[in-house]
């Protein structure tokens, strides 16, 4: 376990815990910022127990995105799908996503811990995710795919300006 | 002709133990049999490992063979970190305005009987 890299990240959010819950557990709240950048998400079933389903398609929205998507056989929409391995109301949530969306990449199951922590008015938003099969390529693939979707700058900016 | 990559280089203990040795400069076989307390031909068998994958490079000296820890890889590594950093960097910034969008909503909708605050858009 403790040899499997993870990747950590957490952000303080104004209180209280049940929007930040709301917006990781319903369709709505789900679709609302549920990334990556130059995708938008529409949830298809979201059943929020322990083994349930969550499942949604990724839609790349960017121009520059679809246009790398294509030329890497990518097809610009994809059915994803995700189970819920742990709910601790407003604490603690498990997701787990099946990746199976890079090209030549054997199917793999990924991980990822959300913790909930009040800090007076504010709460901590704790996000670990976890690898669970690390052959090589896979790395290679992953990096290069997210790399990829962080490199198309000013979506968020333009994405901002427009609301 | 197996290739490793970094994670699995290092998801080995005892290469990880080489390399902490290591981290304190260039070392011969015998200092790190020392401080790892295996056989030698545990940590030579686990040192070409280190040197295939690049984590390692090996220097003559006379007749000394001093190894040392490459940089190469750990950029690699991080890097690969970086890249899920700004990934999730950028999500939760959308999470953070997606939160700001449900509470101006509900708020104008008419919400329950609370306690205003000032936060505003």
């Amino acid at each position: 376990m403790t040899s499997k890299p993870t990747v950590r990240v957490e952000r303080k959010y104004e209180g209280p815990v049940d929007d930040l819950w709301w917006l990781w557990t319903t369709k709505e709240g789900f679709e609302s910022w549920w990334g990556p950048e130059g995708f938008r998400v529409q949830v298809n079933k979201l059943d929020l127990r322990v083994g349930g389903g969550l499942d949604y398609d990724m839609i790349a929205t960017d121009p520059q995105q679809i246009a790398w998507m294509k030329q890497n056989n990518m097809p610009i929409s994809h059915g994803t799908h995700g189970k819920f391995v742990e709910i601790v109301p407003m604490k603690r949530l498990g997701l787990s996503h099946m990746i199976d969306f890079i090209p030549g990449v054997e199917p793999y199951e990924n991980t990822m811990v959300v913790e909930f922590v009040p800090e007076g008015k504010m709460v901590k938003m704790v996000v670990t995710v976890e690898e669970h099969s690390t052959p090589e390529w896979t790395q290679r693939a992953i990096a290069g795919f997210e790399s990829q979707l962080t490199k198309v700058p000013g979506i968020l900016a333009k994405r901002r300006g427009t609301h | 002709m197996v290739h490793m990559d970094a994670f699995q280089t290092l998801a080995d203990p005892t290469r990880r133990q080489i390399v902490e040795t290591l981290r304190a400069g260039e070392q011969q076989v015998n200092g790190i049999v020392e401080a790892l307390d295996i056989h030698q031909s545990g940590v030579s068998r686990h040192l070409r490992l280190l040197l295939e994958s690049g984590f390692v490079q090996v220097r003559p000296e006379g007749q000394m063979r001093l190894y040392s820890l490459r940089p190469e890889p750990f950029r690699e590594l991080e890097a690969w970190v970086a890249s899920y950093q700004q990934v999730w960097d950028a999500r939760l910034t959308r999470f953070g305005a997606a939160l700001e969008k449900r509470r101006a909503r509900k708020k104008s909708a008419g919400p329950p009987a609370e306690k205003e605050d000032d936060s505003d858009e």
